[in-house]
Protein backbone atom coordinates (compact mmCIF):
# COMPACT_ATOMS: atom_id res chain seq x y z
CA UNK A 1 0.00 0.00 0.00
CA UNK A 2 3.37 2.39 0.57
CA UNK A 3 3.26 2.33 -3.22
CA UNK A 4 1.27 5.14 -4.37
CA UNK A 5 3.38 7.30 -1.42
CA UNK A 6 6.42 6.68 -3.26
CA UNK A 7 5.50 6.33 -6.93
CA UNK A 8 1.65 8.08 -6.89
CA UNK A 9 1.83 8.11 -11.37
CA UNK A 10 3.30 4.45 -11.33
CA UNK A 11 0.79 2.78 -8.90
CA UNK A 12 -2.34 5.26 -10.85
CA UNK A 13 -1.55 3.83 -14.44
CA UNK A 14 -1.20 0.15 -12.71
CA UNK A 15 -4.38 0.42 -11.57
CA UNK A 16 -5.96 1.90 -14.98
CA UNK A 17 -4.21 -0.78 -16.85
CA UNK A 18 -5.74 -3.36 -14.31
CA UNK A 19 -9.39 -2.30 -14.58
CA UNK A 20 -9.49 -2.36 -18.28
CA UNK A 21 -7.97 -5.72 -18.09
CA UNK A 22 -10.66 -6.98 -15.57
CA UNK A 23 -13.01 -5.24 -17.67
CA UNK A 24 -12.42 -6.90 -20.42
CA UNK A 25 -12.46 -10.58 -19.09
CA UNK A 26 -15.85 -9.51 -17.58
CA UNK A 27 -16.75 -8.87 -21.15
CA UNK A 28 -15.52 -11.93 -21.96
CA UNK A 29 -16.76 -14.06 -19.09
CA UNK A 30 -20.19 -12.59 -20.55
CA UNK A 31 -19.25 -13.91 -24.28
CA UNK A 32 -18.28 -17.23 -22.62
CA UNK A 33 -21.37 -17.99 -20.70
CA UNK A 34 -23.73 -16.45 -23.55
CA UNK A 35 -22.19 -18.91 -25.72
CA UNK A 36 -22.89 -21.83 -23.69
CA UNK A 37 -27.08 -20.88 -23.36
CA UNK A 38 -28.06 -23.44 -25.55
CA UNK A 39 -26.59 -26.26 -23.11
CA UNK A 40 -28.59 -25.14 -20.49
CA UNK A 41 -31.59 -27.67 -21.14
CA UNK A 42 -29.18 -30.78 -21.00
CA UNK A 43 -29.04 -30.01 -16.84
CA UNK A 44 -31.89 -27.88 -15.98
CA UNK A 45 -31.38 -29.27 -12.56
CA UNK A 46 -28.45 -27.68 -11.97
CA UNK A 47 -30.59 -24.26 -13.24
CA UNK A 48 -33.15 -24.99 -10.93
CA UNK A 49 -31.17 -25.35 -8.11
CA UNK A 50 -29.36 -22.12 -8.22
CA UNK A 51 -32.73 -20.25 -8.94
CA UNK A 52 -33.92 -21.81 -5.44
CA UNK A 53 -30.74 -20.63 -3.56
CA UNK A 54 -30.67 -17.35 -5.74
CA UNK A 55 -34.66 -16.59 -5.41
CA UNK A 56 -36.91 -18.70 -3.00
CA UNK A 57 -33.72 -18.59 -0.09
CA UNK A 58 -33.85 -14.63 -0.98
CA UNK A 59 -37.59 -14.37 -0.38
CA UNK A 60 -37.46 -13.40 3.64
CA UNK A 61 -34.95 -11.07 3.59
CA UNK A 62 -36.35 -9.16 0.66
CA UNK A 63 -40.07 -9.28 2.78
CA UNK A 64 -38.52 -7.25 5.48
CA UNK A 65 -36.55 -4.95 3.70
CA UNK A 66 -38.98 -4.36 0.78
CA UNK A 67 -41.59 -3.60 3.72
CA UNK A 68 -39.27 -1.15 5.39
CA UNK A 69 -39.01 0.61 2.01
CA UNK A 70 -42.52 1.27 1.37
CA UNK A 71 -42.88 2.31 4.58
CA UNK A 72 -40.06 4.73 4.85
CA UNK A 73 -41.73 5.98 1.74
CA UNK A 74 -45.06 6.47 2.35
CA UNK A 75 -43.55 8.28 5.88
CA UNK A 76 -41.09 11.05 3.58
CA UNK A 77 -43.69 11.61 1.45
CA UNK A 78 -46.47 11.92 3.50
CA UNK A 79 -44.14 14.43 5.77
CA UNK A 80 -42.66 16.59 2.84
CA UNK A 81 -46.11 17.23 1.26
CA UNK A 82 -48.02 17.89 4.10
CA UNK A 83 -50.14 20.51 4.16
CA UNK A 84 -48.82 21.36 0.39
CA UNK A 85 -50.72 18.50 -1.58
CA UNK A 86 -53.93 16.20 -1.06
CA UNK A 87 -53.05 13.24 0.83
CA UNK A 88 -53.88 10.39 -1.90
CA UNK A 89 -50.28 11.99 -3.59
CA UNK A 90 -48.94 9.78 -0.93
CA UNK A 91 -49.50 6.87 -2.72
CA UNK A 92 -48.32 8.18 -5.87
CA UNK A 93 -45.62 9.27 -4.77
CA UNK A 94 -44.53 5.85 -3.06
CA UNK A 95 -45.46 4.07 -6.43
CA UNK A 96 -43.60 6.43 -8.81
CA UNK A 97 -40.65 5.99 -6.22
CA UNK A 98 -41.02 1.75 -5.96
CA UNK A 99 -41.53 0.96 -9.34
CA UNK A 100 -39.14 3.04 -11.03
CA UNK A 101 -36.16 3.16 -8.49
CA UNK A 102 -36.68 1.73 -4.95
CA UNK A 103 -37.71 -1.69 -5.81
CA UNK A 104 -35.18 -2.53 -8.64
CA UNK A 105 -31.69 -0.74 -6.98
CA UNK A 106 -32.69 -1.99 -3.37
CA UNK A 107 -33.41 -5.06 -4.36
CA UNK A 108 -29.78 -5.49 -6.47
CA UNK A 109 -27.82 -3.83 -3.91
CA UNK A 110 -29.47 -6.61 -1.01
CA UNK A 111 -28.86 -9.31 -3.17
CA UNK A 112 -25.58 -8.75 -4.14
CA UNK A 113 -24.63 -8.56 -0.52
CA UNK A 114 -26.72 -11.53 -0.13
CA UNK A 115 -26.31 -13.49 -3.02
CA UNK A 116 -23.24 -12.00 -4.85
CA UNK A 117 -21.06 -12.16 -2.10
CA UNK A 118 -21.62 -15.78 -1.61
CA UNK A 119 -21.28 -16.40 -5.52
CA UNK A 120 -17.56 -14.91 -5.12
CA UNK A 121 -16.82 -17.14 -1.42
CA UNK A 122 -18.67 -20.41 -2.98
CA UNK A 123 -16.31 -20.02 -6.28
CA UNK A 124 -13.75 -18.63 -4.54
CA UNK A 125 -13.52 -21.43 -1.96
CA UNK A 126 -14.08 -23.83 -4.90
CA UNK A 127 -10.49 -22.31 -6.55
CA UNK A 128 -8.37 -22.82 -3.41
CA UNK A 129 -9.62 -26.45 -2.82
CA UNK A 130 -9.19 -27.19 -6.17
CA UNK A 131 -12.48 -28.07 -7.15
CA UNK A 132 -12.46 -25.80 -10.54
CA UNK A 133 -9.24 -27.91 -11.53
CA UNK A 134 -11.30 -31.17 -10.67
CA UNK A 135 -14.00 -30.24 -13.61
CA UNK A 136 -11.04 -29.51 -15.90
CA UNK A 137 -9.16 -32.57 -14.84
CA UNK A 138 -12.73 -34.80 -15.49
CA UNK A 139 -13.01 -32.84 -18.57
CA UNK A 140 -16.04 -31.11 -17.68
CA UNK A 141 -16.34 -27.61 -18.79
CA UNK A 142 -16.58 -25.27 -15.51
CA UNK A 143 -18.52 -22.62 -17.29
CA UNK A 144 -20.99 -24.75 -18.22
CA UNK A 145 -21.67 -26.16 -15.21
CA UNK A 146 -21.05 -23.85 -12.67
CA UNK A 147 -20.96 -20.67 -14.13
CA UNK A 148 -24.55 -21.24 -16.88
CA UNK A 149 -26.50 -22.23 -14.04
CA UNK A 150 -26.18 -19.18 -11.89
CA UNK A 151 -25.77 -16.93 -14.69
CA UNK A 152 -29.36 -17.85 -16.03
CA UNK A 153 -30.21 -18.02 -12.27
CA UNK A 154 -29.20 -14.12 -11.49
CA UNK A 155 -30.52 -13.13 -14.83
CA UNK A 156 -33.73 -14.52 -14.16
CA UNK A 157 -34.51 -14.37 -10.29
CA UNK A 158 -33.48 -10.73 -9.89
CA UNK A 159 -36.37 -9.41 -11.82
CA UNK A 160 -39.23 -11.84 -10.23
CA UNK A 161 -37.55 -10.35 -6.55
CA UNK A 162 -37.48 -6.55 -7.66
CA UNK A 163 -41.62 -7.10 -9.12
CA UNK A 164 -42.28 -8.73 -5.72
CA UNK A 165 -40.11 -6.53 -3.49
CA UNK A 166 -42.17 -3.26 -5.00
CA UNK A 167 -45.53 -5.13 -4.78
CA UNK A 168 -44.22 -5.73 -0.95
CA UNK A 169 -42.82 -2.11 -0.62
CA UNK A 170 -46.31 -0.76 -1.93
CA UNK A 171 -47.85 -3.00 0.89
CA UNK A 172 -45.40 -1.79 3.58
CA UNK A 173 -46.41 1.58 2.25
CA UNK A 174 -50.13 1.41 2.67
CA UNK A 175 -49.86 -0.42 6.28
CA UNK A 176 -47.94 2.46 6.99
CA UNK A 177 -50.72 5.05 5.98
CA UNK A 178 -53.59 3.20 7.48
CA UNK A 179 -51.92 2.62 10.86
CA UNK A 180 -50.25 5.39 11.56
CA UNK A 181 -50.97 8.22 8.94
CA UNK A 182 -54.22 8.32 9.21
CA UNK A 183 -54.90 8.00 5.17
CA UNK A 184 -57.98 5.91 4.41
CA UNK A 185 -57.47 2.40 1.86
CA UNK A 186 -59.22 3.86 -0.87
CA UNK A 187 -56.85 7.15 -1.20
CA UNK A 188 -53.95 5.64 -0.92
CA UNK A 189 -55.36 3.29 -3.71
CA UNK A 190 -56.37 6.03 -5.64
CA UNK A 191 -53.03 7.83 -5.12
CA UNK A 192 -51.78 4.43 -6.43
CA UNK A 193 -53.16 4.97 -9.74
CA UNK A 194 -53.02 8.06 -10.33
CA UNK A 195 -50.20 8.96 -12.64
CA UNK A 196 -49.29 5.24 -13.07
CA UNK A 197 -47.41 4.44 -16.46
CA UNK A 198 -47.21 0.86 -17.55
CA UNK A 199 -43.07 1.97 -18.32
CA UNK A 200 -42.69 2.48 -14.49
CA UNK A 201 -43.25 -0.78 -13.87
CA UNK A 202 -41.62 -2.45 -17.32
CA UNK A 203 -38.06 0.04 -16.54
CA UNK A 204 -37.75 -1.61 -13.59
CA UNK A 205 -38.35 -5.27 -14.86
CA UNK A 206 -36.08 -4.07 -17.50
CA UNK A 207 -33.34 -2.68 -15.20
CA UNK A 208 -33.44 -5.53 -12.95
CA UNK A 209 -32.53 -8.21 -15.90
CA UNK A 210 -29.22 -5.78 -16.18
CA UNK A 211 -28.64 -5.81 -12.44
CA UNK A 212 -29.00 -9.60 -12.14
CA UNK A 213 -25.93 -10.18 -14.76
CA UNK A 214 -23.68 -7.04 -13.13
CA UNK A 215 -24.09 -8.93 -9.87
CA UNK A 216 -23.31 -12.19 -11.19
CA UNK A 217 -20.65 -11.08 -13.69
CA UNK A 218 -18.74 -9.20 -10.44
CA UNK A 219 -19.03 -12.31 -8.46
CA UNK A 220 -17.70 -15.42 -10.29
CA UNK A 221 -14.82 -12.98 -11.49
CA UNK A 222 -13.88 -11.88 -8.06
CA UNK A 223 -14.36 -15.49 -7.09
CA UNK A 224 -12.67 -16.89 -9.68
CA UNK A 225 -9.79 -14.49 -8.94
CA UNK A 226 -9.81 -14.50 -5.18
CA UNK A 227 -6.41 -14.90 -4.02
CA UNK A 228 -5.46 -18.07 -1.42
CA UNK A 229 -6.36 -18.48 2.19
CA UNK A 230 -9.51 -17.29 4.31
CA UNK A 231 -8.19 -13.49 3.26
CA UNK A 232 -8.24 -13.85 -0.27
CA UNK A 233 -12.12 -15.41 -0.17
CA UNK A 234 -12.55 -12.42 2.33
CA UNK A 235 -11.16 -9.95 -0.13
CA UNK A 236 -13.11 -11.37 -3.14
CA UNK A 237 -16.60 -11.18 -1.07
CA UNK A 238 -15.50 -7.63 0.20
CA UNK A 239 -14.63 -6.65 -3.49
CA UNK A 240 -17.85 -7.99 -5.43
CA UNK A 241 -20.20 -5.99 -2.76
CA UNK A 242 -18.14 -2.95 -3.10
CA UNK A 243 -18.12 -2.99 -7.00
CA UNK A 244 -21.57 -4.10 -7.48
CA UNK A 245 -22.92 -1.45 -5.65
CA UNK A 246 -20.85 0.94 -7.19
CA UNK A 247 -21.76 -0.62 -10.74
CA UNK A 248 -25.46 -0.96 -10.05
CA UNK A 249 -25.92 2.40 -9.23
CA UNK A 250 -23.30 3.60 -12.57
CA UNK A 251 -26.05 1.16 -14.86
CA UNK A 252 -29.29 2.36 -13.27
CA UNK A 253 -28.53 5.94 -13.84
CA UNK A 254 -27.21 4.95 -17.82
CA UNK A 255 -30.46 2.87 -17.78
CA UNK A 256 -32.74 6.11 -16.45
CA UNK A 257 -30.79 8.22 -19.17
CA UNK A 258 -32.14 5.18 -21.79
CA UNK A 259 -35.37 4.67 -21.27
CA UNK A 260 -36.68 8.45 -19.69
CA UNK A 261 -34.79 10.10 -22.92
CA UNK B 1 20.64 -43.78 -14.48
CA UNK B 2 21.23 -46.76 -16.37
CA UNK B 3 21.53 -46.38 -20.26
CA UNK B 4 17.94 -47.87 -21.87
CA UNK B 5 16.60 -47.72 -25.21
CA UNK B 6 13.06 -47.34 -24.93
CA UNK B 7 10.97 -47.73 -27.81
CA UNK B 8 8.53 -44.62 -28.54
CA UNK B 9 5.63 -46.71 -28.28
CA UNK B 10 6.64 -47.82 -24.86
CA UNK B 11 6.62 -44.07 -23.45
CA UNK B 12 3.24 -42.92 -22.45
CA UNK B 13 4.18 -39.41 -21.00
CA UNK B 14 7.07 -37.28 -22.24
CA UNK B 15 8.38 -34.19 -21.09
CA UNK B 16 10.77 -32.35 -23.30
CA UNK B 17 12.70 -29.03 -21.64
CA UNK B 18 9.95 -28.11 -20.20
CA UNK B 19 9.56 -24.43 -18.70
CA UNK B 20 7.20 -22.89 -15.94
CA UNK B 21 7.49 -19.04 -15.02
CA UNK B 22 5.01 -17.63 -12.76
CA UNK B 23 5.50 -13.83 -12.95
CA UNK B 24 9.58 -13.44 -12.13
CA UNK B 25 9.20 -16.98 -10.24
CA UNK B 26 11.04 -19.84 -12.90
CA UNK B 27 9.48 -23.05 -11.20
CA UNK B 28 11.27 -25.28 -14.29
CA UNK B 29 13.52 -24.61 -15.84
CA UNK B 30 14.40 -27.91 -18.05
CA UNK B 31 12.53 -30.93 -16.84
CA UNK B 32 13.21 -33.68 -18.92
CA UNK B 33 11.38 -36.74 -18.08
CA UNK B 34 9.59 -40.28 -19.95
CA UNK B 35 7.42 -42.27 -17.98
CA UNK B 36 6.95 -45.52 -19.39
CA UNK B 37 3.26 -47.18 -20.42
CA UNK B 38 2.23 -49.43 -17.33
CA UNK B 39 4.94 -48.05 -14.63
CA UNK B 40 4.38 -46.01 -11.62
CA UNK B 41 6.97 -43.39 -11.85
CA UNK B 42 7.27 -41.33 -8.39
CA UNK B 43 8.58 -38.20 -8.70
CA UNK B 44 10.14 -36.65 -5.65
CA UNK B 45 11.34 -33.05 -4.23
CA UNK B 46 11.08 -30.34 -1.73
CA UNK B 47 7.83 -28.79 -0.68
CA UNK B 48 7.06 -25.95 -3.30
CA UNK B 49 9.46 -27.16 -5.84
CA UNK B 50 7.26 -27.67 -8.27
CA UNK B 51 6.29 -31.41 -8.87
CA UNK B 52 2.61 -30.54 -8.44
CA UNK B 53 3.44 -28.27 -11.52
CA UNK B 54 4.78 -31.08 -13.48
CA UNK B 55 1.62 -32.76 -12.77
CA UNK B 56 -1.02 -30.27 -14.05
CA UNK B 57 1.36 -29.71 -17.05
CA UNK B 58 0.64 -33.79 -17.55
CA UNK B 59 -2.91 -33.43 -17.71
CA UNK B 60 -3.43 -29.77 -19.44
CA UNK B 61 -4.32 -27.89 -16.24
CA UNK B 62 -1.27 -25.47 -17.18
CA UNK B 63 0.57 -24.64 -20.09
CA UNK B 64 3.79 -24.76 -20.45
CA UNK B 65 6.39 -21.36 -20.60
CA UNK B 66 8.84 -23.54 -23.01
CA UNK B 67 9.27 -27.03 -24.04
CA UNK B 68 6.87 -29.71 -24.97
CA UNK B 69 4.48 -31.88 -23.20
CA UNK B 70 3.94 -34.96 -25.08
CA UNK B 71 0.97 -37.88 -23.99
CA UNK B 72 0.73 -41.21 -26.11
CA UNK B 73 2.73 -39.80 -28.87
CA UNK B 74 0.64 -36.63 -29.00
CA UNK B 75 1.79 -33.40 -28.40
CA UNK B 76 -0.53 -31.52 -25.93
CA UNK B 77 0.95 -28.65 -25.33
CA UNK B 78 3.88 -26.19 -26.13
CA UNK B 79 4.13 -22.55 -25.14
CA UNK B 80 2.15 -21.53 -28.44
CA UNK B 81 -0.49 -24.89 -28.76
CA UNK B 82 -2.95 -26.10 -26.30
CA UNK B 83 -4.71 -28.73 -26.94
CA UNK B 84 -5.75 -31.22 -24.24
CA UNK B 85 -9.58 -32.09 -24.23
CA UNK B 86 -8.36 -35.31 -26.54
CA UNK B 87 -6.34 -36.37 -24.27
CA UNK B 88 -8.12 -35.79 -20.45
CA UNK B 89 -10.37 -38.48 -21.48
CA UNK B 90 -6.79 -40.88 -20.76
CA UNK B 91 -6.05 -39.07 -17.67
CA UNK B 92 -7.67 -39.18 -13.66
CA UNK B 93 -6.20 -37.39 -11.37
CA UNK B 94 -6.51 -37.64 -7.29
CA UNK B 95 -5.66 -33.76 -6.28
CA UNK B 96 -4.06 -33.06 -2.86
CA UNK B 97 -6.95 -32.70 -0.78
CA UNK B 98 -9.36 -34.89 -2.33
CA UNK B 99 -11.21 -31.87 -4.56
CA UNK B 100 -14.37 -33.48 -4.15
CA UNK B 101 -17.13 -31.28 -4.98
CA UNK B 102 -19.20 -30.20 -1.89
CA UNK B 103 -22.17 -29.92 -2.89
CA UNK B 104 -22.49 -33.68 -4.05
CA UNK B 105 -22.70 -36.89 -2.71
CA UNK B 106 -19.77 -39.11 -3.08
CA UNK B 107 -22.05 -40.87 -5.20
CA UNK B 108 -23.14 -38.38 -7.23
CA UNK B 109 -19.06 -37.33 -7.49
CA UNK B 110 -18.05 -40.40 -8.72
CA UNK B 111 -21.23 -40.45 -11.17
CA UNK B 112 -20.82 -36.41 -12.33
CA UNK B 113 -18.35 -36.80 -14.99
CA UNK B 114 -19.70 -40.55 -16.03
CA UNK B 115 -23.33 -39.67 -16.70
CA UNK B 116 -22.28 -36.17 -18.37
CA UNK B 117 -19.67 -37.98 -20.87
CA UNK B 118 -21.60 -41.09 -21.39
CA UNK B 119 -25.10 -40.03 -21.87
CA UNK B 120 -25.76 -43.55 -23.57
CA UNK B 121 -25.71 -45.33 -19.83
CA UNK B 122 -28.65 -45.69 -18.68
CA UNK B 123 -29.06 -44.35 -14.62
CA UNK B 124 -28.90 -48.13 -13.58
CA UNK B 125 -25.84 -48.48 -15.43
CA UNK B 126 -24.24 -45.28 -13.91
CA UNK B 127 -25.43 -46.57 -10.18
CA UNK B 128 -23.87 -49.97 -11.08
CA UNK B 129 -20.51 -48.14 -12.06
CA UNK B 130 -20.03 -46.22 -8.94
CA UNK B 131 -20.91 -49.40 -6.64
CA UNK B 132 -18.08 -51.06 -8.35
CA UNK B 133 -15.39 -48.54 -8.44
CA UNK B 134 -16.24 -47.77 -4.75
CA UNK B 135 -15.85 -51.94 -3.97
CA UNK B 136 -12.44 -51.13 -6.25
CA UNK B 137 -11.60 -49.03 -3.06
CA UNK B 138 -12.66 -51.22 -0.18
CA UNK B 139 -15.51 -48.72 0.79
CA UNK B 140 -19.29 -50.23 1.00
CA UNK B 141 -21.97 -48.88 -0.90
CA UNK B 142 -23.53 -46.97 2.02
CA UNK B 143 -20.59 -44.55 1.69
CA UNK B 144 -22.23 -43.05 -2.06
CA UNK B 145 -24.83 -41.66 0.11
CA UNK B 146 -22.60 -39.51 2.03
CA UNK B 147 -21.34 -35.93 1.74
CA UNK B 148 -17.86 -34.96 1.40
CA UNK B 149 -17.63 -32.72 4.33
CA UNK B 150 -18.72 -36.16 6.59
CA UNK B 151 -15.90 -38.02 5.58
CA UNK B 152 -12.06 -38.29 6.78
CA UNK B 153 -9.19 -36.93 5.13
CA UNK B 154 -8.39 -40.25 4.18
CA UNK B 155 -11.53 -41.20 2.99
CA UNK B 156 -11.88 -38.11 0.98
CA UNK B 157 -8.60 -38.80 -0.94
CA UNK B 158 -9.91 -42.98 -1.35
CA UNK B 159 -13.32 -41.51 -2.53
CA UNK B 160 -11.55 -38.77 -5.32
CA UNK B 161 -9.70 -41.69 -6.52
CA UNK B 162 -12.37 -43.59 -7.30
CA UNK B 163 -13.96 -40.63 -9.42
CA UNK B 164 -10.64 -40.44 -11.08
CA UNK B 165 -10.96 -43.89 -12.03
CA UNK B 166 -14.92 -43.88 -13.13
CA UNK B 167 -13.97 -43.01 -16.17
CA UNK B 168 -11.42 -45.65 -17.06
CA UNK B 169 -8.37 -43.73 -17.33
CA UNK B 170 -5.02 -45.16 -19.05
CA UNK B 171 -3.17 -42.85 -16.96
CA UNK B 172 -3.50 -41.91 -13.15
CA UNK B 173 -2.21 -38.84 -11.79
CA UNK B 174 -1.72 -38.79 -7.78
CA UNK B 175 -0.79 -35.64 -6.24
CA UNK B 176 0.77 -35.68 -2.90
CA UNK B 177 -1.79 -38.73 -1.92
CA UNK B 178 -0.63 -39.60 1.58
CA UNK B 179 0.16 -35.99 2.58
CA UNK B 180 -1.55 -35.18 5.99
CA UNK B 181 -2.63 -38.54 7.11
CA UNK B 182 -1.16 -40.82 9.53
CA UNK B 183 0.72 -44.04 8.56
CA UNK B 184 -1.54 -46.79 8.71
CA UNK B 185 -3.91 -44.46 6.28
CA UNK B 186 -1.17 -43.62 4.23
CA UNK B 187 -0.04 -47.22 3.44
CA UNK B 188 -3.88 -48.21 2.85
CA UNK B 189 -3.33 -45.20 0.24
CA UNK B 190 -0.23 -47.14 -0.96
CA UNK B 191 -2.21 -50.11 -1.40
CA UNK B 192 -4.73 -48.63 -3.45
CA UNK B 193 -2.40 -46.93 -5.68
CA UNK B 194 -0.56 -50.48 -6.36
CA UNK B 195 -3.87 -52.26 -6.50
CA UNK B 196 -4.80 -49.81 -9.24
CA UNK B 197 -1.76 -50.85 -11.05
CA UNK B 198 -1.85 -54.73 -11.11
CA UNK B 199 -5.98 -54.19 -11.77
CA UNK B 200 -6.55 -51.63 -14.28
CA UNK B 201 -2.82 -52.02 -15.86
CA UNK B 202 -2.71 -48.21 -15.28
CA UNK B 203 0.42 -45.77 -15.71
CA UNK B 204 0.59 -43.88 -12.53
CA UNK B 205 2.37 -40.67 -11.73
CA UNK B 206 2.68 -39.96 -8.15
CA UNK B 207 4.00 -36.36 -6.72
CA UNK B 208 5.17 -37.17 -2.94
CA UNK B 209 7.73 -35.84 -0.51
CA UNK B 210 6.99 -39.00 1.89
CA UNK B 211 9.89 -41.62 1.27
CA UNK B 212 8.28 -44.74 2.62
CA UNK B 213 5.10 -44.31 0.70
CA UNK B 214 7.91 -43.39 -2.32
CA UNK B 215 9.63 -46.44 -2.13
CA UNK B 216 6.71 -48.70 -1.75
CA UNK B 217 4.79 -47.40 -4.94
CA UNK B 218 7.58 -46.93 -7.40
CA UNK B 219 8.76 -48.92 -10.26
CA UNK B 220 11.22 -45.90 -10.83
CA UNK B 221 11.79 -42.56 -9.06
CA UNK B 222 12.60 -38.97 -10.64
CA UNK B 223 14.06 -36.30 -7.96
CA UNK B 224 13.43 -32.59 -9.23
CA UNK B 225 15.75 -29.95 -8.17
CA UNK B 226 15.89 -26.79 -8.87
CA UNK B 227 13.79 -26.93 -11.52
CA UNK B 228 15.41 -29.57 -12.94
CA UNK B 229 14.83 -33.71 -12.75
CA UNK B 230 18.69 -34.73 -11.39
CA UNK B 231 18.38 -38.46 -11.04
CA UNK B 232 16.14 -41.20 -12.87
CA UNK B 233 15.82 -44.80 -11.15
CA UNK B 234 14.69 -47.58 -9.89
CA UNK B 235 13.56 -47.46 -6.26
CA UNK B 236 17.24 -49.77 -5.25
CA UNK B 237 19.53 -46.90 -7.06
CA UNK B 238 17.83 -44.31 -5.76
CA UNK B 239 18.54 -45.96 -2.47
CA UNK B 240 22.09 -46.50 -3.12
CA UNK B 241 22.68 -43.04 -5.07
CA UNK B 242 25.87 -40.57 -5.09
CA UNK B 243 24.25 -37.66 -5.94
CA UNK B 244 24.49 -35.70 -2.79
CA UNK B 245 20.97 -33.45 -3.40
CA UNK B 246 19.23 -37.14 -3.78
CA UNK B 247 21.16 -38.47 -0.99
CA UNK B 248 20.27 -35.18 1.34
CA UNK B 249 16.75 -35.90 0.35
CA UNK B 250 16.04 -39.39 0.67
CA UNK B 251 17.49 -39.33 3.71
CA UNK B 252 16.04 -36.37 5.36
CA UNK B 253 19.12 -33.99 6.18
CA UNK B 254 19.67 -30.26 6.55
CA UNK B 255 23.13 -30.43 5.38
CA UNK B 256 24.35 -31.65 1.95
CA UNK B 257 25.96 -34.80 2.96
CA UNK B 258 29.60 -35.38 1.85
CA UNK B 259 32.54 -38.16 2.10
CA UNK B 260 33.89 -40.87 0.35
CA UNK B 261 31.50 -42.36 -2.14
CA UNK B 262 29.21 -39.11 -2.77
CA UNK B 263 29.52 -36.97 -5.71
CA UNK B 264 30.68 -33.61 -5.22
CA UNK B 265 27.47 -31.14 -5.55
CA UNK B 266 26.55 -30.06 -9.16
CA UNK B 267 25.95 -26.22 -9.84
CA UNK B 268 22.10 -25.84 -11.04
Amino acid sequence: MTAILYSPFRFLGRMIFEGIVGVGEIFWLLFQVVLRIPLARKNPELTIRQMVSVGVSSIPLLFITSLFTGAVAAVQSEYNFRGLIPDRFVGTAVAKMVFIELGPILTAIVLAGRVGSALAAEIGSMKNKEELAAYDALNLDPLRYLALPRFLAFFFMVPCLSVLSSFLAIIGGWFTCVIGLDISSYTYYTGLQYLFDDMDLFSGIIKSFIFGVIIFLLGYYHGLNADAGAKGVGQATMKTVVSSCVSLLVFDFLTAVVIFS
Amino acid sequence: MPNVTINSQDVMIQLKHLRKVFGRQEVLRDVNLDIRRGETMVIIGQSGGGKSVILKHMIGLLQPSGGEVTIDNITISTPKFFDTRTIRKKMGMVFQMGALFDSMSTGENIAFALREQNPQFSEEQIQNIVREKLELINLRAEFAQKMPAELSGGMRKRVALARAIALNPEVILYDEPTTGLDPITSDVINDLILDMQRKLRVTSVVVTHDMASAFKVADRIAMLYNGHIIQVGTVDEIKNTTNPYVLQFITGQRELPSGPGIDAPAAL
